[in-house]
């Protein structure tokens, strides 16, 4: 019988909280496997699925590639734990005219044969039938593997497919990740939610100063990580008025400083409603003159609870936009509308903020009533994949 | 609503819409088929044909009808392109769907010329002068510009070109001006002239290349050899059956007047306000209005909320053509981007761009008042 065998990684460190993550990660390959004919079966240590048809199976495959907690995944073939049983199916793997090696692994130890001579056992045999074939055990083209379970079955497989790793999503919480549009959010986002993060999102946006097309661009971005995250609610605020207020009351170079920290008042607003747990951003050290130390310190000094992850703090520019590329966000973050940020910018921001010179320039502003404004135009839209 | 992108679009006549509704559900027969309903149909198509033709002001010549501009203008250009060393001249001031084949046949191997543009939007005639020669095979210049509404001299552009190179074909971009302005392309000697149907209240997707000598051109699509080989794939029968309604709906100088009078009506408007420039096409349609001290894609988008619509064509963002072509007017990168595209219609009144004059201004004040 053709089957999909699971494996999970990180879930082994869980001690006595294995279960709750085992039951979310299952929950999970349910919910991403919604719609599909399939059987799901946990043995330990290892999930199968199993009963689906021939023309679902690619389908399936690339849905389980989108887990969090997932290590990895083999198409094999499941057989009883019978040594003539094994044999069998181990001789239809076409290994001609190639170097191959036999790995058996028994997870059963009651199989009356040691993994050792099984697999030199069946190796002879591969090498008898397979003209031209040669075993390698170091550096083989052709990787045959046993996998003898507790549940009496054998799995028999030539390919070891890696998913994405991680922990299963809702397993770590729920936050708030500021999507502006660019390339590094969804980033952020992504490298969170494969930590287990359920996210819901938040985009400022400055009509008339940005086009609406900036808004339809995130709510893309959103739908692209719906593939891997399943739901997300997305906040979207205006933040035209404050944009007006800061440029009319406050020193040029403050701008961006003073954006963000009123970003960070309205994002930890949401949360509180949302019960969410901390905020998400794409920020990565240096790369910009908001994104230096100084400058992360004075936005993060606004918020009174709530932790911000940045995921992408150490990663190099090239790294994040290979992970963009991978999660299939890159095209549509590179698309050339404004985002909120690029409007009223100034031509010399300040790149190391001093805390006391911020809350001089932002003493001119009505910051609660800016704040409640921004939280008065909110529009939520559910983002699903469809 | 108060519509001012008619250079972008316009909105097809409703009787343009009855005939099409008429040759996509009634008289829907394919041309080529050779039964008696769809030989009537080729002969409505050639009936079509001279209507066009008549149009256009002249005598002989063919026409092949497109897709539309886009396809057009590929056609004229790829279409004349010869092997061996000729050169081939354009103006930097042409539309994208010009200006891109260009790039094209430059990228291939080929000798291009861009003739730069004057103050007024204008090619340089000069400078024209200067890259003809015996090997030229093409020129190309739009009749009159989507950005400024500047009108080329084509009389000039004709006589330049017999005397420095009589062996060059020249390919007019005719698109801002056909059903626009009145002329008759037989007294400028056109090789090639390209028309769009969505510009002049016929359906989107329909256009159509008029050629003086077939013998100058070679097709660049290929196929079941429609169009006499020149453009294989099925006629757009309805499209362009709706687009020869429009053509002949259409009173182009009593249209010109009407336009021309809202044209100086907002330019009266905007005189009030120093600071409101504008490039001086004297193609009425089409202006291009300098708001110093806002973005004009900003002041578009706010005007979009009062209810006026304006044209993005000019300006803005970096990647778009209208920068080219502002900038190829002499001016600088950040008086490009205060830049809008204000371009009429003939169905609008004088109150309508008084209203619409008023509304801009105020929004261009307000929006000042923030961004100061």
């Amino acid at each position: 019988m053709r089957v999909i065998l699971l494996r999970f990684g990180e879930l082994y460190l869980k001690g006595h909280n294995r279960n709750i993550f085992e039951n979310t990660l299952i929950d999970n390959i349910r919910t991403m496997l919604k719609g599909e004919d399939f059987k799901f079966e946990k043995t330990f240590g290892r999930y199968v699925i199993s009963n689906f048809s021939q023309d679902a199976e690619s389908r399936i495959v690339l849905k389980l590639q989108k887990v969090f907690g997932l290590y990895s995944l083999s198409i094999a073939t499941e057989v009883d734990a019978k040594e003539q049983d094994i044999l069998e199916e181990v001789l239809k793997i076409d290994c001609r005219n190639n170097t191959f090696k036999v790995f058996v692994k028994r997870a059963d130890k009651a199989f009356p044969i040691s993994s050792m001579d099984f697999a030199k056992k069946l190796g002879e045999e591969v090498l008898n039938k397979n003209e031209g074939s040669s075993v390698d055990l170091y550096n083989p083209n052709k990787t045959i593997y046993v996998d003898i379970r507790l549940n009496k079955k054998a799995y028999i497989f030539s390919d070891i497919i890696k998913c994405q790793g991680g922990l299963p999503l809702g397993s770590s919480g729920k936050g708030l990740l500021l999507l502006s549009g660019g390339i590094d959010s969804p980033v952020a986002g992504y490298l969170m939610a494969k930590r287990g993060m359920k996210l819901e999102a938040l985009h400022f946006y400055s009509y008339p100063y940005t086009s609406l097309l900036a808004k339809e661009k995130v709510i893309t971005l959103a739908r692209k990580l719906c593939e891997y995250v399943g739901e997300i609610k997305l906040h979207i605020v205006s933040f035209t008025t404050v944009q007006e207020e800061i440029h009319k009351h406050c020193r040029e170079e403050y701008m961006i400083t003073i954006m963000r920290r009123i970003m960070m008042r309205v994002a930890e607003k949401i949360c509180d409603k949302n019960d969410l747990g901390a905020i998400l951003t794409g920020e990565s050290l240096g790369q910009v003159a908001s994104q230096t130390m100084q400058s992360m310190t004075s936005t993060e000094n606004v918020l009174e609870k709530k932790p911000v992850f940045r995921p992408c703090i150490a990663m190099d520019k090239e790294d994040i936009m290979a992970v963009a590329k991978n999660i299939d966000t890159y095209e549509t973050s590179i698309l050339p509308y404004e985002d909120c940020c690029t409007v009223f910018l100034p031509k010399n921001p300040i790149i190391k903020p001093i805390l006391e010179k911020v809350e001089h320039e932002e003493s001119f502003l009505d910051i609660d009533k800016l704040v409640e404004g921004c939280l008065g135009s909110e529009e939520i839209m559910r983002i699903t994949l469809n | 609503m108060i519509y001012l992108d008619n250079a972008a679009t316009t909105q097809m006549f409703e009787g343009g819409v009855d005939i099409y509704k008429k040759y996509a559900c009634q008289s829907f027969f394919n041309p080529s088929a050779g039964y008696a309903q769809s030989i009537e149909i080729a002969k409505e198509l050639n009936v079509a044909r001279d209507k066009i033709l008549n149009k256009l002001g002249s005598s002989k010549g063919n026409i092949i009808f497109t897709g539309g501009a886009t396809e057009s203008n590929n056609l004229a250009i790829m279409g004349s392109k010869r092997n061996g060393k000729w050169e081939y001249v354009f103006s930097v001031g042409e539309h994208p769907s010009v200006y891109n084949v260009a790039r094209e046949l430059e990228s291939q191997g080929h000798i291009v010329h861009f003739v730069g543009l004057q103050e007024n939007g204008q090619i340089d005639y000069n400078q024209l002068e200067k890259v003809l020669n015996s090997k030229t095979r093409l020129i190309s210049v739009m009749h009159s510009s989507n950005e400024t509404g500047a009108i080329n001299d084509l009389r000039l552009v004709d006589k330049i070109r017999k005397d420095k190179s009589p062996q060059a074909l020249l390919h007019v971009d005719g698109v801002q001006a056909f059903c626009k302005l009145e002329y008759r392309i037989d007294d400028y000697n056109i090789d090639l002239y390209t028309i769009s149907a969505h510009k002049f209240h016929g359906p989107k997707g329909v256009g159509a290349l008029y050629v003086r000598n077939c013998a100058s051109l070679k097709n660049i699509v290929f196929g079941g050899g429609q169009e006499n080989g020149y453009r294989s794939g099925t006629e757009n029968v309805p499209g362009i059956m709706s687009m020869v309604y429009a053509i002949e709906n259409i009173d182009v100088k009593q249209n010109y007047r009407r336009v021309k009078e809202l044209n100086k009506k907002l330019k009266e408007i905007f005189s009030k306000d120093e600071n409101i420039s504008y490039v001086n096409g004297n193609n009425p349609y089409v202006i291009s209005f300098g708001f110093a001290g806002v973005n004009g894609e900003t002041l578009m988008r706010a005007l979009e909320n009062e209810g006026i619509i304006v044209g993005t064509g000019s300006a803005c963002s970096a990647k778009k053509a209208g920068n080219r072509i502002l900038e190829n007017c002499g001016l600088s990168k950040d008086k490009v981007k205060t830049h809008i595209r204000i371009s009429f219609d003939f169905n609008q009144t004088i109150d309508q761009i008084e209203e619409a004059g008023e509304i801009i201004l105020k929004t261009y004040h307000n929006l000042l008042e923030k961004v100061k």
